[in-house]
C-alpha cells in the first residue's frame, strides 16, 4: 500500500466508515510506515480538538434573542379556521363539498317542484284522481312505487317499497305493502333520502 | 412540554402554537448561533442570523416537509443565510467554484484569504483555543461550512449532504481535505 492510499483510508477510519478488511490493510501499513503513523495521530488529535475545544469556547447567543424572535414574528394572518382545516383534510373536504352541493341541488328541486310525480314500474293499475294516487283494492303493483307531491291511498297490494314524499299516506285494512312504506314530509328527510339513494346508486354503478 | 419530541413540537408549532415555537427556538438558538459565529466570526451578525433563521422557519412552515428532519431543514436555512452574508462581504465568494478540485487543496478557495477578523471574546480563550479558532477561521470557505457542521453540530456526512444539497461523496471528500488543512495548520503549534 502506498502512503497516499493509506491517507485516504485514515480519513475513512476517522469517519467511522472503514470496512474491517481495509482496516487490517491500513494497520499493516502503519506498522511499517512511521510518517503515516504520525499523520494518523495528528489527524486524530485534530478531530479531538475540534470536537472538544471548539464547542466549549464559544459564546452563547444573548438571553434576549428568544424574546426578540418571538416579538418580531409576523402577526398571525387571520386565516379562516376552516381554510386551515380544508388544507389539512383534502379528502374529507371533498366529501363535505359533495354533500353541500347535493344539499343545495336537492333543496332547489324541492322548492321548484310542486307537480305530482308518480314513479314505478307498474303504473297501469294505479288510479289517479286529482292530487290523489290510488292503488285500488284487488290490484297488485309490481315493484316499487314512489309518489311525490300527492296523497296516496292504498287499498290493494304493493309488491315493492312505497315512498310518499310530501303527501299523506292512507293504508286501508285491505292494503298490503311487501317492502317498506315511508312517508317523507320534510325537506331534511327528503335530502337524507336523496343522499342515501345517491350513495347506493353510486355504490352499485 | 419538555417531554415532547422535536417532531411533536414541530407539529404544534406548525399549527400556530407559539409556546411550541418558542420551545423550538430555545432548543436550537445556540446551535444556530454557534454555526453562524463560526462562519462569520461576529457576535452581532450571528444574532441577526439566529433571528432571521427562526423568522424564516416561522414564515415557511408550509414549505417544510415532515418527512425531513426539522434540524436539517433549519440548518439549511441558517447556512444559506450565512453564505449570503459571506457573499456580500466578498464579491468573489462562490461556494461552488471548483478549480483543480481533483488534487486536494489547490482550488479557488485557497486563493481567498481566510476571514481572520478576531472576535471580541477571543482574548478570553486559552492559547490552544485561539490557535484552533484561527485554524477554523482560516479554512477555505468551501470547507468551512462543512467542517463547522461536522465538528460543531456533530452531524453525520449524510445530514451535511442533506443540508447543503450535496452528494455524500462530495461531503466526504471535503471533510477529508478540511481535516488535512486543519492538521497542517495545527501541526507546528500543537502537536
Ligand atoms: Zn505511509
Amino acid at each position: 500500500m502506498e502512503c497516499k492510499q493509506a491517507a485516504s483510508l485514515m480519513h475513512d477510519y476517522l469517519d467511522n466508515e472503514l470496512p474491517e478488511e481495509q482496516a487490517l490493510d491500513l494497520k499493516s501499513h502503519l506498522d511499517r510506515c512511521v510518517s503515516c503513523r504520525t499523520r494518523l495521530k495528528e489527524l486524530e488529535q485534530t478531530d479531538m480538538l475540534m470536537f472538544a475545544a471548539v464547542k466549549h469556547s464559544l459564546p452563547s447567543a444573548s438571553d434576549d434573542v428568544l424574546n426578540q424572535i418571538m416579538s418580531n414574528l409576523p402577526k398571525k394572518r387571520r386565516q379562516q379556521p376552516w381554510l386551515g382545516w380544508v388544507k389539512r383534510h383534502p379528502a374529507l373536504t371533498a366529501a363535505a363539498m359533495f354533500l353541500l352541493v347535493m344539499l343545495f341541488s336537492t333543496l332547489s328541486i324541492w322548492k321548484s317542484d310542486d307537480q305530482l310525480v308518480v314513479k314505478g314500474a307498474d303504473l297501469d293499475k294505479v288510479r289517479i284522481e286529482g292530487h290523489t294516487v290510488i292503488v285500488p283494492e284487488g290490484t297488485a303493483i309490481a315493484g316499487d312505487l314512489t309518489i311525490e307531491n300527492g296523497n296516496t291511498e292504498v287499498y290493494g297490494e304493493v309488491e315493492g317499497n312505497l315512498t310518499v314524499i310530501d303527501g299523506s299516506l292512507y293504508q286501508a285494512s285491505t292494503a298490503k305493502i311487501a317492502g317498506d312504506a315511508k312517508t317523507i314530509d320534510q325537506a331534511l328527510d327528503w335530502i337524507w333520502y336523496r343522499i342515501t339513494n345517491t350513495f347506493t346508486e353510486v355504490a352499485y354503478r | 412540554m419538555a417531554e415532547l419530541s422535536d417532531a411533536g413540537l414541530v407539529k404544534l408549532a406548525r399549527k400556530g402554537n407559539q409556546d411550541a415555537f418558542a420551545e423550538l427556538v430555545e432548543l436550537y438558538k445556540d446551535k444556530v448561533f454557534h454555526l453562524a459565529y463560526r462562519m462569520l466570526n461576529n457576535r452581532h451578525e450571528s444574532e441577526d442570523i439566529v433571528q432571521e433563521t427562526f423568522l424564516r422557519v416561522y414564515k415557511n412552515w408550509d414549505k417544510y416537509d415532515e418527512n425531513q428532519k426539522f434540524s436539517t431543514w433549519m440548518y439549511r436555512i441558517a447556512t444559506n443565510l450565512c453564505i449570503d452574508r459571506l457573499r456580500k462581504r466578498k464579491p468573489n465568494f462562490s461556494l461552488d467554484a471548483e478549480l483543480n478540485d481533483q488534487d486536494g487543496t489547490a482550488d479557488g478557495y485557497s486563493l481567498i484569504p481566510g476571514d481572520n477578523r478576531t472576535p471580541e471574546s477571543e482574548f478570553l480563550l486559552s492559547e490552544t483555543q485561539q490557535i484552533i479558532h484561527q485554524a477554523i477561521a482560516g479554512l477555505p470557505a468551501k470547507y468551512k461550512t462543512i467542517m463547522i457542521l461536522r465538528y460543531l453540530q456533530e452531524l453525520s456526512l449524510q445530514e451535511i449532504g442533506d443540508i447543503l444539497n450535496m452528494p455524500v461523496t462530495t461531503v466526504k471528500t471535503r471533510v477529508h481535505r478540511g481535516r488535512e488543512f486543519l492538521r497542517k495548520r495545527l501541526e507546528h503549534k500543537l502537536f
